[in-house]
This record gives C-alpha cells, sequence and structure tokens, in this order.
C-alpha cells in the first residue's frame, strides 16, 4: 500500500526524505544559533573581552535573542528596488545552501539522500548562491550592493575552480564521486597525510568561497558597507546570515569529510561516529574564526591575482601529481612527498608575492638609518665648521 | 607569510590571556548570570561628573549665596539662579547674609568643565562621582536646588568631602606648623583681588 | 568634465568606452572616520574623480571663541581635536602666554610636556586601531583601545576627566599632579609599551597589511610640502620637519629623541612614522619623569582675569597630526576679538584629491586612514 508512487518515489521512501529534510533543517538551524554564539565568544576572548554574557549563563540564549529581534524587525523594501527579484534573492542563496547539506553525511546512515555524485552535486549547488549574492546586489538598487554582488560574482567564480581541481584529486584517490566512499576510503590513513597540499587549497579556497576573513572582500564592512546585504533587513538579513553560517559549516564538514577522515575515530563507532565529525567540523571552524580574528582584508585585484597565479596553478598540480600516484600505483608516501614539495612551491610563492612589501620595508629602514647618518654627519659638519 | 603566522601566535597567546584574565568588565552588573551584584564603575578622585550644591552641615543650610559667580562663568550658560535674604542670618545661627533661592542647571547643556567650581568662592559647588543620568524625558535632566542638593550631599556622604577653603586653611596652618610659612602670616588676598567680569 | 573625467580614466579595456557611476562615501560610512563626504566617480573598482565635502561638524569654534573668556575658551579648544586634547590647549594656552608674556612655572612645563606626549601616544594608538580596522583587521583595534584606556584613566587621575580635560591654565596647571602620579605613571609606561609592541607584532608588519598599504597613496616630499602637509604625514614623505626639534616650545629641547622618518611616503609608512613615534613619546615621557622638579603649577595670574594687552600673536604646537596653529587678536578685554585655527588635519585632507585619483576603490579607505582626519578639528 505503501507503494504509490510520489515524484517518483514510494509514498515511504517520500515520507523518509521529508522526515529527514526536517530533521536537517532543525540541526542546521541549531548549528547556524551554536556557530553564532561560539564566533562573538571566541572572537571575544581572543580580544580579551567577555563577549555575550547578559543573555543566559554564558549568553548562551544570545543567538536566540538575536533571532527573534531579527525576526521581529521591519523588513524595509527600498522602493527604487526591483522587487520580486529582492525577495527571491535570499531565498536563492539560502536554498543552495540547504540543498547542499542534503548529500553531507554526518555518518554513514546520518545522511537524508546519499548520491553516489554527491560531491559533483555540491559543487554544482554551491555555484547557485553566488546568483543569489548578484542578484541581491542588483535588485536592491544601491551601488554598494552593485558592487559588492560583483564582486562576489567575481571572487566566488574564480575560487570555484581550484575548490573543483581539489576535490577531483580526492575524488581521483578514493575512486569514487561519494562522500560515504571517501571516507571509507581513508579508513587507513586520512587524505590529509597524503594531500597537505590539497588540504590548504581547499581550506583557503573555502574561505573565499565563503567570504571569511581575509577573503570578506564581496561584504567588507569599511568599504562597501555590507556589499549585497546593504539594503536588507530584518528577516530577509538573517536568512543570507543564516546562509553564511551553513556555508561556513559546510566548508568545515566537507574539510573534516575529505581530508580528516569524517566519522572516524577511535572509540566511537557506528551512529555515535557523527560526535567525531561534529568535533573536527567544530574545530576547523575554530581555526576559521581564529584566522578572522587575526588577520585584515586583502584587496579584489590581489585576491583575484591569487586566485588565477596560485591557487589554479597548485590546484591542477594536485590533480596532476594524484594521477601520477595512481597510474603508477606508487606507495602512499611518495603522494605525500610530493604534495608537500607543492605546499613549500605554494609557501615561497606567497612569501615572493607578500613579502615584496616586507623586503621594501628592511630596505626603507636601511635608507632612514643611512639618511639619518648623514644628516647627522652634516650636522657635525656645519657646527665644526662654525 | 611568517609575519601572518606570528599574528597568529599573537591572537593565540591573547586568547589564552583573555580566557583566564579579560580586560573588560561587566557593567552595570558584575558575576554571574544566576548571581548579579551591583557595580559602580569605579571612578578617580578627581572624576568631574555633573555639578551638584554642596550642603554645610554645621549650619543646616546650603553653601550657596547665589552670588551667580559660576554662572557668570559658565561656558554654556546652563545655570540659572536666585537668592534671597537669609533668614538664619536674622535669627544669628549662620554667618550668611544671603541664601541661595532657586538654582537651576540643565545637565543635558554641562559639558563638566569645573569652572564653576573653580570661580565658586563659598565651596558651593562640587563635581560629583555623577555620571549615570540618562532619563525617558527630555527636561528629566534639568535639575532644581533640593535635586542639585542631594546630589551633592550624596556625593558628600560618600567621598567625606572637605571644602576647599577650609583645605587651603589647613594646609596653610600645617606649613606654619612646620615652620616654613612664619615669615607670611597674613592670609591670602585672593579673593578681595578677583576681579568681576 | 564629464569628457574630461572620461579622458582621464583609464579603461581597462583598451578603446572601450568608461562607465562612470557616481558613488556616495559618506557622511554615513563607517570608514570616514567621522562625518566627511566623498562623492567618486567611479569606473568599475577605480577611482576616477571625486569631490570631497566638509562641515559636516561645523560648530564654529572660531566664532564662539570671541563670545567666552580666555579661560573658557579652553574648553572649546578641548573639542577641536577630540583625540588630542592635552596638545589642544598647549597649543592654545601657549598663544595667549606669548601675548602676555608669561613664564610657565617649570614643574608645571613638564607636567604639561608628559601629558601631551601620553595624549599623542593615546592618539597615534588611535590611529593604529582605525587602519586596522579600515584594512578589515578587527582584533589590532581592541588591543591598541587598552592601551589608549590605560592612558585615559591616567588622565582621569590627573584632570578628573577622561577627554575634555580642561586642565591647563593659561600660565600653568589647574591644581597640581596627584601625589602618586609618579608611581601611576611609572607603572604605566611599560604596560603601554607592551601593548604597542603587541599591536607592531599583529599588524604592522602583516604581509596582507603590507600588501594592501605598501605603495598605495604616494605623497613625494615635494608634493607633501607643496600640499602644507605637516607632522607624521609630512615626515612619512621623508621630509624632517618636527616643530619639537625645528622650532622647540616648552621644553622640549631638554630631551634626547629621534625623529622617525619615512621615505616612500605611501599609506604603510604614514602608519609606520606614527609607530615608531610612540616609541619616541615614551622615550621622551620617561626623561621628563626623571628631570620634573617638585614645586608650583599654578600660574602666576592667580585667580585673576586673564586680560592681555592689545595685540596679535601666532602660536605653533606639534600635535599628533601636525601644525595646530592658533592665530589669537586681542584688544584688551577679557574675551579674545578673533581666533584663527590652523588645523593639520584640514591641510593634510587637502591633498585628498590628488592622493585617491586612479587607485582602487578599496584603497580609498585606507589612504583617507592614514592621512588620520579628526573631522572635529577639519570643520571646527
Amino acid at each position: 500500500m505503501l507503494s504509490i508512487p510520489i515524484l517518483g518515489v514510494s509514498l515511504a521512501d517520500f515520507g523518509w526524505i521529508v522526515l529527514g529534510l526536517m530533521a536537517m533543517f532543525g540541526a542546521l538551524s541549531g548549528i547556524v544559533l551554536s556557530l553564532t554564539w561560539l564566533e562573538r565568544k571566541v572572537l571575544g576572548r581572543l580580544q580579551r573581552r567577555l563577549g555575550p554574557t547578559r543573555t543566559g549563563p554564558m549568553g548562551l540564549l544570545q543567538p536566540i535573542a538575536d533571532s527573534i529581534k531579527l525576526i521581529l524587525k521591519e523588513d524595509i523594501v527600498p522602493s527604487s528596488s526591483e522587487k520580486a527579484v529582492f525577495w527571491a534573492a535570499p531565498l536563492i542563496v539560502v536554498i543552495s545552501a540547504f540543498m547542499i547539506w542534503v548529500t553531507i553525511p554526518g555518518t554513514h546512515a546520518a545522511v537524508v539522500k546519499n548520491l553516489d555524485l554527491g560531491l559533483f552535486y555540491i559543487i554544482a549547488f554551491a555555484v547557485v548562491g553566488i546568483l543569489g549574492l548578484v542578484l541581491a546586489g542588483w535588485g536592491s538598487a544601491n551601488k554598494y550592493g552593485t558592487l559588492g554582488g560583483l564582486r562576489a560574482a567575481a571572487q566566488l567564480i574564480s575560487y570555484e575552480i581550484p575548490i573543483i581541481m581539489v576535490v577531483v584529486s580526492v575524488a581521483m584517490l578514493a575512486e569514487s564521486l561519494d562522500i560515504r566512499e571517501v571516507v571509507n576510503g581513508q579508513s587507513s590513513y586520512p587524505y590529509l597525510a597524503v594531500q597537505p597540499l590539497g588540504l590548504v587549497i581547499f581550506f583557503i579556497a573555502g574561505l573565499a568561497e565563503v567570504g571569511r576573513t581575509p577573503f570578506d572582500i564581496y561584504f567588507a564592512e569599511s568599504e562597501i558597507v555590507g556589499g549585497p546585504f546593504i539594503e536588507y533587513s530584518g528577516a530577509h538579513w538573517s536568512v543570507f546570515f543564516l546562509a553564511e553560517y551553513i556555508n561556513t559549516f559546510a566548508i568545515a564538514a566537507l574539510v573534516a569529510l575529505l581530508f580528516i577522515g569524517g566519522w572516524a575515530g577511535p572509540w566511537l563507532s557506528g551512529n555515535w561516529g557523527i560526535v567525531w565529525f561534529l568535533i573536527k567540523a567544530y574545530g576547523v571552524v575554530l581555526v576559521i574564526f581564529w584566522i578572522r580574528g587575526t588577520l585584515p582584508r586583502l584587496r579584489i585585484d590581489q585576491l583575484m591575482a591569487f586566485a588565477w597565479k596560485v591557487m589554479v596553478p597548485l590546484s591542477f598540480l594536485t590533480v596532476v601529481i594524484t594521477a601520477i600516484y595512481q597510474f603508477y600505483d606508487w606507495p602512499a608516501w611518495t603522494l605525500t612527498i610530493m604534495s608537500l614539495v607543492g605546499l613549500v612551491a605554494v609557501a615561497i610563492i606567497i612569501f615572493r608575492k607578500m613579502v615584496g612589501p616586507a623586503n621594501q620595508v628592511a630596505e626603507v629602514w636601511a635608507r632612514q638609518q643611512a639618511l639619518r647618518a648623514q644628516t647627522a654627519a652634516t650636522e657635525q659638519r656645519t657646527t665644526t665648521g662654525q | 607569510m611568517i609575519n601572518s603566522l606570528k599574528g597568529l601566535w599573537v591572537t593565540l597567546v591573547s586568547t589564552v590571556n583573555g580566557l583566564r584574565q579579560p580586560v573588560t568588565q561587566q557593567y552595570p552588573q558584575t558575576g554571574t548570570f544566576w548571581k548579579r551584584v551591583d557595580t559602580p564603575t569605579p571612578v578617580k578622585d578627581r572624576f568631574m561628573g555633573f555639578p551638584g550644591l554642596t550642603w554645610d552641615g554645621k549650619i543646616d543650610e546650603p553653601y550657596c549665596t547665589g552670588c551667580m559667580v559660576c554662572i557668570r562663568n559658565c561656558p554654556t550658560l546652563c545655570m540659572s539662579a536666585t537668592m534671597k535674604d537669609n533668614p538664619a542670618h536674622e535669627e544669628g545661627h549662620s554667618h550668611r547674609r544671603k541664601i541661595v533661592d532657586s538654582f537651576e542647571i540643565n545637565l543635558n547643556r554641562c559639558i563638566l568643565c569645573g569652572i564653576c567650581v573653580e570661580v565658586c568662592n563659598f565651596d558651593a559647588i562640587a563635581m560629583t562621582h555623577e555620571h549615570e543620568l540618562s532619563n525617558f524625558a527630555r527636561n528629566a535632566a534639568r535639575m532644581d536646588l533640593p535635586a542639585l542638593l542631594e546630589l551633592g550631599q550624596d556625593f558628600q556622604d560618600k567621598t567625606g568631602w572637605i571644602p576647599p577653603n577650609e583645605r587651603a586653611k589647613k594646609a596653610k596652618e600645617d606649613e606654619i606648623e612646620n615652620g616654613d610659612g612664619v615669615d607670611n602670616p597674613e592670609p591670602a588676598p585672593e579673593n578681595a583681588e578677583l576681579e568681576q567680569a | 568634465m564629464a569628457e574630461e573625467r572620461a579622458q582621464q580614466s583609464s579603461s581597462p579595456v583598451a578603446g572601450a568606452e568608461p562607465v562612470e557611476m557616481l558613488l556616495n562615501m559618506g557622511p554615513q560610512h563607517p570608514s570616514t572616520h567621522g562625518v566627511f563626504r566623498m562623492v567618486l566617480w567611479v569606473d568599475g573598482e577605480k577611482i576616477v574623480d571625486l569631490e570631497p565635502h566638509i562641515g559636516y561638524l561645523h560648530r564654529g569654534s572660531e566664532k564662539l571663541c570671541e563670545g567666552e573668556q580666555y579661560n573658557q575658551v579652553i574648553t572649546l579648544f578641548d573639542r577641536m581635536d577630540y583625540i588630542a586634547n592635552f596638545n589642544n590647549e598647549m597649543a592654545y594656552c601657549m598663544a595667549v602666554e606669548k601675548l602676555m608674556g608669561l613664564e610657565v612655572p617649570e614643574r608645571a612645563e613638564y607636567a604639561r610636556v608628559i601629558l601631551c606626549e601620553l595624549n599623542r601616544i593615546a592618539s597615534h594608538l588611535l590611529f593604529v586601531a582605525t587602519m586596522g580596522l579600515d584594512a578589515g583587521a578587527m582584533t589590532p583595534s581592541m588591543f591598541c583601545f587598552r592601551g589608549r584606556e590605560r592612558i585615559q584613566s591616567l588622565f582621569e587621575a590627573v584632570s578628573g576627566a577622561r577627554m575634555m580635560h580642561n586642565y591647563f591654565r593659561i600660565g600653568g596647571l589647574k591644581e597640581d599632579l596627584p601625589e602618586n602620579f609618579n608611581q601611576l605613571l611609572t607603572d604605566l609606561l611599560p604596560l603601554i609599551h607592551e601593548d604597542v609592541e603587541e599591536s607592531d607584532k599583529l599588524l604592522t608588519f602583516n604581509e596582507i597589511f603590507l600588501a594592501r598599504l605598501k605603495d598605495v597613496g604616494v605623497m613625494s616630499a615635494e608634493d607633501a610640502i607643496d600640499f602644507g602637509f605637516t607632522g607624521p604625514c609630512l615626515r612619512a614623505s621623508g621630509v624632517n620637519y618636527d616643530l619639537r626639534k625645528a622650532m622647540p616650545y616648552s621644553v622640549y629641547d631638554r630631551f634626547d629623541f629621534d625623529v622617525p622618518l619615512g621615505l616612500d611616503g605611501d599609506s604603510w609608512d604614514r602608519h609606520y612614522v606614527r609607530v615608531q613615534e610612540m616609541y619616541e613619546s615614551l622615550k621622551i615621557i620617561q626623561q621628563a619623569l626623571e628631570q620634573m622638579p617638585e614645586g608650583n603649577v599654578a600660574s602666576s595670574l592667580g585667580r585673576r582675569l586673564v586680560r592681555p594687552p592689545k595685540g596679535e600673536v601666532f602660536m605653533r604646537a606639534e600635535n599628533p597630526r601636525g601644525d595646530f596653529g592658533v592665530y589669537l587678536v586681542s584688544d584688551g578685554t577679557d574675551k579674545p576679538y578673533r581666533v584663527k585655527i590652523r588645523p593639520p588635519s584640514f591641510c593634510n585632507l587637502s591633498a585628498i584629491k590628488h592622493l585617491l585619483k586612479g587607485i582602487w576603490l578599496a584603497d580609498s579607505v585606507v589612504v583617507l586612514g592614514s592621512l588620520d582626519i579628526v573631522l572635529g578639528e577639519v570643520d571646527r
């Protein structure tokens, strides 16, 4: 009796999927709430502040208070905006953010719908969110918004390529695009050990993908005042906010799944593996917050140069070395060495690119000292001359 | 690269220190969520909060005689006062011939410069340590005589305020006792010299 | 005008028609340091032309001075450059003292120098904080505010107010420094040194920060002099000109300190010169504390009304932002006849068009931040 097909699946399956989606929605909302609290608290402690303290013990109820405030706020739609686009943009962003999570597994079983082409699906949907940002920037009829939307398009599309290439190299190692298979492939050693270069590229590109410092260029608060989100308020803005945190956690989860072994870990097995998964993902999130609390922001041209001159070639390099390793069936440590060599290459390139100014500084110092000595000498000469 | 890593190290150290000993403190209450304690903001001795009028406890009347020196010297013209004959003087309790009748300071206009305290000859006005006077009403920060006296009384009780003139006199006496000021025993004729604007 | 701009604009595609957009930045913008407003013509992300607008914070301070007695005017000077209050008071008091030919007690001079240098550090710390924020780093600002907070609580112990002190008087100080001042200051100096160093480690040599600031908004020495730059902005271009050395006022000729110079005159140099200046200020404070004599600080005028003779005077002082000049005309009454101020921020800001043309939109924020303007002083 449960075999009545709805949208091509049986009623039972359909029911399970709906239930799974609800559970995913609930879990993600909880994670987002925890992340907002964690970010404020971590940044506070990092800056020797207290962070939220007034709402609940240790300010734990702060995200709830925030969300109530945001929902109750007046939702202002600018009169000159393109109403339909303005309304649709946050939905596109948040739906694509949620859709990614359909196929990200917490454990072997804790997944709404596992897809054989899971990684492909994730990358495909990650790009859809950009459309929402561009539409938001354009639809709000604000020049800062437009600038932000265009910056977002440029930035996110550039950083898609390294992410795709790294994912390809991981898929080559696991010989599957199914995330479960990728995690199972790491049973003997995590891919972190053989692909450190891939991890670094994926993490940096991921930061750029979710617009975290030092790549928070498309909503740079001190320059374009929030970019695409500038005209949004209340519930609409909170939807963007939700999507941003879901994406951040998605990147953290993907790093955990693709490189640190996902739910695999000592002592806990079966569905309890989700504890390991959460620990790893939250650990990556903490690193993201830590970086946010330390580094300044890049400029858009420097960001693009970094993407196309450093990240893209190196991500191709990861694919190439993985292919060589797979083809000749060398032992795993060879890949580690090749990857590390690549990593050193990244370091040197970044060093060269970034340290140019620092060398100039040293030079300036030297010249300054010389100048000072020179002026002192001339002063002495004039005084003695008198 | 290296300096960025160094920066990451700095923030990590800062986090550890921040967990142990944060720099900021909670306001206006401290403590945990379960137990909150009212903690007034610590201020220094010389802190200049809103001006209040002081109360002469010996004679039981305000120091202020309503001479309007402070009003003339206020850069923002935020005060006004009137004076009257002092009934206590006629009865012989007080040495003040005139006494303040009404006094009003608009604390919204006050810029806390302390000039009024400096020019006052009768120790009648003091910069209290009060600095929290947010109100809902627009004119609630206009303070009349009783309110100002209350402000000043509170300040006197809390800090053990000594009138500046008395303090100066005492310092002079100490000096004489120590043998430094024997040569110039005449009192400072400053007030007599004070030119009126 | 439009055609002229079109010619100037450098479109990324050769031969393509430049598409210009008029972008209004400020007065409500987080990075315009108050209520400064720029109208920018941008071609994509490049600034083609701009028009600065000032005056949103105009309070008519110069005119107000004419209606106040000489002692009351000090409160107005507190509010000109509201980041460096003591320095402003110092410049004004020195101007009136010069007009009256007043001698300031030795101890008062030393106290003034110490407080002014502390205020310079506080001001530069705020500069580093906002520079970090403009470049997108939020933590240095918190660290710098911690140091500034420490200095301000010392100010509170000295003058009774954290910012609007009204502590200097014509010919002296309002009252003597607190009894434990030496102890407070000796405790404070290493802490401030630590704070400055920490923000230095975190921000100044960070590669991203360097990449953002180096070779951005370059001002050559000739241009800097032509535009009337003073203070750290001028010294960043490599011109060795510091009033404390060039025309020593107060007791500055008794201290041994260096004048930090930049060579390229870019935004990073302007940042780094200020960072180095903080160390130099610490040196000055240390020496002043050792040399400070005991004694009287009160003005020889006592509580008499200040009535300078007829005449006019111009006095300059080295503020954290540059030369702060006070031109004063007295007609012999108790109120100044005319007060004219030469605000360093205003003169430094006048080069904004020269600096911003043709650079990235994101850099406009950084360059504006590196000039370290205070709108209270620009608009007066």
